[in-house]
């Protein structure tokens, strides 16, 4: 389906033209950060939107949609994503693995990247799993449905750099048997979150020293000396970018004392925490957080599932927001993103957000979690055509997605969907015909119990001692990812 | 709660209420709501009604009902009343923090465990209990198994399932109906992937392979029911060398068609073997957390099987599968005309059961079904429609106060009855809430 | 000289004539159709071979007295032909019998290896490994390749991520080192891990950060080097690399890219690393053919064209991409052809090269022209490895490697008579055709056979198409 869609998206996609102009009209606009315009329209040229309220003429020959009794929100932006990675979110062998870069495995082909579409999901901050202390470097992305890797990501976008505290990247300092197929597993430090707290510590040293190897170097060869070169350490360079400011830091968080204790050893590195990832435990240490200016990326409701979660609380996301930390609430999980907008209502049962308040968390917040508030997160003049229209309010369980676009060019159409269903399903009975009629044709040429396509021989399965049921198979191996 | 309170202050007063009543009158299960729009579930809406609840049970619902002096007056203006929800399949009780075994009773050691009761081992104290409640949760079912996904590999009887109410100081107080299903893993022909095999260093299995253990296991538990029906026979005949067993004991209901088993199957060819296998036996049965319908839903449509849905937000099977291929499950099984009503399968989540039927909504399955299938459905399933999932003359009053439609997550629960005695909202995360909000 | 022992079984055939500088040196496809592939085909010419090279080509060749005939009525030659990517010469390599693909490095390995660092502790690298030195003529999987027309490989060492050096090989020899025709050819690199928890690179993005930091690597070892020898006075030594002397040594990188996003990924990483470059897989490159055009790189496509699993639960329906890539992988070839993309062919898993013969059929099928098609298996590898100058086609002066059929290579019913590995004839192992056992046997017509080295003639099975079962009896000749 992936291929076939794909080039399905890429016809609706060339039906956007640059130059095009699309005007919404007559919906409820949640602009997120200018309130609701009743019966209000937009209209997106050159994939910017240009005009915002209620009487928005279309310019000529514009694509205008009717939104009579619908609702169109911002795109939804998921901060915490692992959609799209190919071959392994976590590179859980050492516990700074910063060399390792999400840029690099981009798959645009990940059919989670259109279901998440399908769900108002426009932007991504996908990064590693948890499994150790700096897991990675990290992209957001656009999710630009059947384009390339290299068009998905999001011009501008600041890129991030994985942090991991508690129980996941301790994990192999004590690991199980699980992972090691019955073996021994190899013990990895650290194996303690004081031993995290000093790896964090131990890498930024290094990465001052390395930073200081090349100034040298730099210094000596303007006097017109000599030196051999440092060695270019791709782990040490992410770690100098984000001394300079230059790379955000999302750490994997969940304990107040491991969320406090990065704070206090970002303060005394020199470098800022951009969010913490998870925080459940946030609310305690509000006030911090908000100090530090780092945002807070969580969880609507998850409790229960591991022991650091003991102290989860679904009031987290309004604590924090209350306390004046920048609050979004993150998928996770490639299930998760394709309804964030449910989980936002969460937060008005528990805790009693506003709608804006709630909308916001997967929309304007996250957006300045990612530095990119200036071009996403809210319907306003000026900001990317990145939009969704529903059926129903975005905050009712009940509203299903209808449309949406990226840079004013739609990239999910529930009735297009629909369409290509029959479509797809057409080319794959005739693709299975197709091999059914080429195996049978080959079964003809050589016989029964000759050797088809297959090879295989048609005789009785070799007899097996009858030994003990061996079960189904063993669960799906998960990498710590949460 | 911190929200009802800047929400509806007029609420508070009537928490506060409520709080003196749990903790004054914990015998006090009769009370008079009145000024709530009714959501009966069986029958139309009322608007501005009333309830009068006599010793746990509803008496009368109506426009204007009057109460017996001294009955509690409960005034919800402005707010609806709906039968207390209800979560077919879950762990609740059983397992606490589901990563540590510790802490974890589920699937037990060996093939047939008909005779473990998940009643016995829910703990009344669990932190998940006030959790799943204060989601309007007032009953859910306690599975002793997973189906397999605790290392419980191997597993083709689990144990008893429950029906629990959530709310009382005991297990056997909280028990709203005990035994009402067999959790059964039914065989099934899964083949492992390959990522799994090569991760795994183990030979890869061929269909053949995976075909011999599951008809392996098919004949298991064949042969086990048929070992059940001798010692049913031997026990009627009364001899005097008759030893009982408790293992066969527990299924004799089954046998008589009194105890269902609850079979979990996730894709058509197994919900068609399991249909068949119940024909066979003459048994009944749920299908638990199917994923893949094809033409089964008309088959079980056909032997009147109903279903218990596992979460409506979940990926589809394959990649090319619609993107809303589990989200029109529910829909399509309604199209059937299959009885469903709805699970979680888990402890974690087990709250947001509600969010289910409602995604089930949004796509195309009818609103007023959705709440049947969290209501009325289950309690119909689970031989309860006698006592609860409905607000009706002569049930159990399981009842829940709200700011609007319980299948919406931005609505609040504002105060939950169950057989008639108010309960508490409060919770381990409402606590957590007040401690840390008042943190300067 | 390879041919020494050639010569002495002639010797034992012929009887004292036979003896020392006496023996005939010479032998000449006399009257045959000739597929030159460097230029038109010659309908009736004689090839003339001498001392392992191609002594003269064309239709009027006076014949040399001492030379061996053999009728080519009825018979084409073709250029020997060229696996553009195997393991083929490594025993090691070759895979347990029984067992498809290549031979994998095990996930987890027998002794824990001692801890990775990182990508300074250069795990799973074997850049420096050179076929040229691993080659064995006993590899038992040459007879197979031979006896379909094989005569040349271009071999790559198979342990690691940095697999080590290649080399084209000639699939006969004495020794190893008569094999090798040119050597290093490139560095191969695998982009597979051994997964989570299995040391570093334990995931795909820990495998490009690995080889991107080793080519990282190599750009400071270069500079230290220059910078060292012309400072040496007061300048630390660096450090010798083993590692990346290896790297140094490759004219290019071989990259593996079968799925369409691999192929974008792989060709925006050769750009990155400055490499010259050659990707191998391909499979779906019938979405990618523009930007493998434009990309201007070859590509070696890989023969094992994706199947129905054969282990596959019938009630599994599979996935439209599945679907799709295995109706369209056999036509990346001819659209790659189409588009004037230089590309070869090679086998992976070619380890039942009776297979091999299959999939260029398959792919003849989807549209690529038998010409195309011989290109892809002879010149073109030839020109992607530098070694056009010597083999690939049939032209005076280049190495005597030949294959002579009778009908068009690959179709069904088409023998090999006559293999000639560096002017070394082999008389392959017949190969029934599909209806059953027996089919076309013995020489051709009625001429007396030049003297050979008949590695089939112990098989007793002649209908058993598996010619890597490892039970069969090894080829005399060496």
């Amino acid at each position: 389906m992936r291929l076939v869609k794909s080039t399905l998206c890429l016809l609706v996609a060339c039906a956007a033209l640059q130059g095009e102009s699309i005007l919404i009209r007559n919906a409820t606009v949640l602009t997120v950060s200018k309130g609701t315009i009743e019966k209000g329209s937009v209209l997106v040229v050159d994939g910017k939107i240009t005009a915002v309220g209620r009487n928005i003429s279309a310019p000529a020959g514009a694509t205008v949609i009717d939104g009579t009794g619908k609702f169109l929100s911002p795109g939804l932006i998921d901060c915490h994503s692992h959609t799209a990675v190919e071959g392994g979110v976590n590179e859980g062998s050492l516990s700074d693995t910063s060399m390792v870069n999400i840029r690099d495995v981009l798959d645009p082909l990940d059919i989670n990247i259109y279901r998440a579409l399908a769900g108002g999901l426009t932007v991504s901050n996908v990064l590693h799993g948890s499994a150790n202390a700096i897991g990675g470097q990290t992209i957001v992305i656009k999710l630009r449905w059947g384009k390339r890797a290299k068009d998905l990501i999001f011009e501008g976008a600041t890129p991030g750099i994985k942090f991991a505290l508690g129980e996941n990247p301790k994990r192999q300092g004590y690991p199980s048997d699980l992972f090691s197929g019955g073996q021994a597993a190899e013990r990895r430090y650290p194996g303690t979150r004081l031993g995290v707290e000093d790896e964090i510590r131990e890498d930024f040293t290094q990465a001052k020293i390395y930073q200081a190897k090349w100034k040298l170097y730099n210094e000596q060869v303007a006097k017109g000396e000599h030196p051999i070169p440092p060695r270019k350490d791709l782990r040490l360079e992410p770690l100098v970018e984000v001394l300079e400011g230059k790379r955000y830091v999302h750490a994997h968080s969940y304990r107040a004392d491991e969320i406090l204790a990065l704070i206090r050893t970002a303060d005394e590195m020199g470098f800022k925490i951009r969010t913490f990832q998870h925080v459940l435990e946030g609310y305690k240490v509000a006030k911090e957080i908000a100090a530090h200016g780092a945002g807070a990326s969580t969880f609507s409701d998850w409790y229960g599932y591991k022991y650091e979660v003991i102290d989860a609380t679904p009031y987290n996301a309004a604590i924090m927001t209350r306390k004046g930390v920048v609050v979004s609430l993150n998928s996770d999980s490639d299930e998760l993103q394709r309804h964030l907008n449910w989980d936002a209502a969460k937060t008005i049962r528990y805790g009693g957000m506003t709608e804006d308040q709630a909308l916001a968390m997967v929309t304007l917040n996250p957006a300045k979690q990612l530095g990119i508030d200036d071009k996403v997160g809210s319907i306003e003049v000026g900001k990317s055509g990145d939009l969704v229209l529903y059926d129903k309010h975005p905050l009712s369980n009940y509203s299903r997605v209808l449309k949406v676009w990226i840079d004013g060019t739609q990239y999910f159409d529930r009735d297009q969907d629909l369409k290509d269903r029959v479509q797809l399903a057409a080319r794959k009975k005739e693709l299975l015909d197709k091999e059914k009629a080429a195996e049978d044709a080959a079964k003809r040429q050589n016989g029964p119990g000759g050797r088809g396509s297959g090879g295989k021989p048609t005789g009785p399965p070799e007899k097996k001692p009858d030994t003990p049921n061996p079960g189904p198979p063993k669960p799906e191996l998960k990498e710590a990812a949460r | 709660m911190r929200s009802k309170v800047f929400q509806n202050p007029p609420l508070l007063a009537a928490s506060l209420c409520l709080a003196a009543l749990t903790l004054s009158a914990a015998a006090d299960d009769s009370v008079l709501i009145k000024n709530v729009t009714i959501h009966p579930v069986t029958s139309a809406d009322i608007v501005n009604g009333s309830v009068l609840v006599v010793d746990g049970k509803i008496t009368e619902i109506g426009i204007k009902v009057t109460a017996a002096k001294g009955i509690k007056v409960y005034d919800g203006k402005g707010l609806h009343l709906y039968p207390g929800l209800i979560n077919a399949a879950s762990n609740v009780g059983l397992s606490e923090i589901s990563s540590i075994r510790d802490t974890v009773d589920l699937d037990e050691i060996g093939t047939f465990n008909p005779q473990l009761k998940a009643e016995v081992a829910f703990n009344p104290s669990s932190e998940h209990v006030p959790i799943v409640r204060a989601a309007g949760i007032t009953t859910v079912l306690s599975l002793p198994g997973t189906g397999g996904n605790f290392r419980g590999e191997g597993a083709i009887i689990s144990g008893q399932a429950s029906l629990m109410h959530l709310s009382g100081w005991t297990w056997e107080e909280m028990a709203l109906k005990r035994g009402v299903a067999l959790d059964v893993t039914f065989p099934q022909i899964q083949m492992p992937s390959r990522q799994i095999q090569q991760f795994l260093g183990t030979p890869a299995r061929t269909f053949a392979d995976v075909e011999r253990d599951y008809k392996l296991k098919l004949e298991q538990l064949s042969n086990f029911f048929e070992d059940a029906r001798r010692y049913a026979k031997a026990k009627a005949a009364g001899g005097a060398d008759f030893q009982p067993d408790p293992k066969f004991e527990a299924m004799l209901p089954v046998l008589e068609g009194k105890r269902a088993l609850f079979v979990r199957a996730e894709k058509e060819r197994a919900i068609k073997d399991a249909v068949e296998f119940a024909d066979k036996e003459k048994i009944k049965i749920i299908i638990a957390e199917p994923r893949e319908l094809g033409a089964s839903a008309a088959l079980l449509k056909q032997h009147a099987i109903p279903v218990v849905l596992g979460d409506t937000l979940s990926l589809p099977l394959k990649d090319d599968d619609a993107y809303d291929s589990q989200y029109t499950l529910p829909s399509q099984l309604q199209a059937a005309g299959v009885k469903f009503c709805f699970g979680t399968f888990d402890v974690e989540f087990a709250r947001n059961v509600a969010f289910n039927a409602a995604a089930a909504a949004a796509f195309d399955l009818p609103p007023g079904e959705a709440l049947k299938s969290v209501t009325i459905n289950a309690a119909e399933i689970f031989g309860v429609a006698d006592q609860v999932g409905s607000i009706e003359k002569g049930k159990l009053a399981d009842l829940i106060l709200t700011d609007g439609d319980p299948l919406e997550a931005k609505t609040s629960i504002k105060a939950m009855f169950i057989a008639g005695k108010a309960v508490s909202l409060e919770s381990r995360h409402t606590r957590l809430n007040d401690l840390w909000s008042s943190r300067p | 000289m390879n041919n020494a022992r050639v010569f002495a079984f002639w010797a034992v055939l012929l009887g004292a004539l036979a003896l020392q500088a006496e023996v005939p040196s010479a032998v000449a496809i006399k009257d045959a159709r000739v597929v030159t592939v460097s230029g038109a085909e010659l309908p009736k010419a004689t090839v003339l071979l001498r001392n392992g090279l191609i002594e003269d080509v064309g239709p009027n060749l006076t014949m040399p007295a001492d030379a061996w005939v053999i009728d080519g009525a009825g018979l084409t030659v073709y250029p020997g032909f060229f696996n553009a990517m195997s393991t083929w010469g490594i025993p090691d390599a070759a895979p347990a019998p029984g067992a498809s693909g290549r031979a994998a490095a095990p996930a987890t390995p027998a002794t824990p290896a001692p801890r990775v660092r990182g990508p300074e502790d250069r795990p799973q690298n074997y850049s420096y490994e050179r076929a040229a030195d691993l080659v064995k003529p006993t590899d038992r999987r040459l007879e197979g390749a031979r006896s379909l027309g094989f005569t040349t490989s271009a071999t790559f060492p198979n342990r690691g991520i940095f697999t080590g050096l290649g080399a084209v090989v000639d699939l006969a020899g004495d020794r190893g080192g008569n094999m090798v025709v040119r050597q290093p050819i490139g560095e191969e690199i695998v982009l597979r891990g051994g997964g989570f928890r299995s040391g570093y690179p334990g995931s795909l993005m820990g495998l490009f950060a690995y080889v991107r930091q080793m080519y990282l690597d190599l750009d400071q070892y270069q500079q230290a080097k220059q910078t060292y020898a012309a400072h040496m006075s007061g300048t630390p030594r660096p450090p010798y690399d083993h590692y990346l002397e290896g790297l140094l040594e490759s004219p290019r990188i071989l990259l593996p890219a079968s799925e369409a996003q691999q192929i974008d990924r792989v060709l925006a990483f050769s750009i990155e690393l400055k490499q010259p470059a050659v990707l191998y897989g391909l499979h779906e490159a019938f979405n990618r053919i523009d930007e493998l055009k434009q990309a201007n790189l070859p590509v070696l496509v890989n023969l094992h064209w994706p199947e129905k699993p054969r282990e596959a639960d019938p009630a599994d329906v599979p996935e439209l991409r599945q679907l799709e890539l295995r109706a369209k992988a056999p036509s990346v070839p001819s659209l790659l052809s189409k588009a004037g993309v230089k590309f070869a062919l090679y086998s992976e898993g070619a380890d039942q090269p009776a297979d091999i013969k299959k999939q260029v059929k398959k792919a003849i099928d989807a549209g690529l022209s038998k010409a195309d098609a011989i290109r892809a298996l002879t010149l073109s590898p030839a020109e992607i490895y530098g070694v056009a100058d010597r083999l690939g086609s049939v032209d005076k002066g280049k190495i005597a490697n030949l294959v002579v059929t009778k009908g068009d290579a690959f179709e069904e019913k088409t023998t090999v008579e006559y293999v000639f590995v560096d002017g070394e004839l082999f008389k392959p192992t017949k190969l029934a055709p599909a209806g059953g056992p027996g089919g076309a046997g013995g020489g051709p017509g009625g001429a007396p056979s030049p003297p050979q080295n008949t590695t089939g003639a112990h098989r007793d099975n002649a209908d058993d198409l598996d010619l890597s079962s490892p039970n069969r009896t090894e080829g005399g000749n060496n």
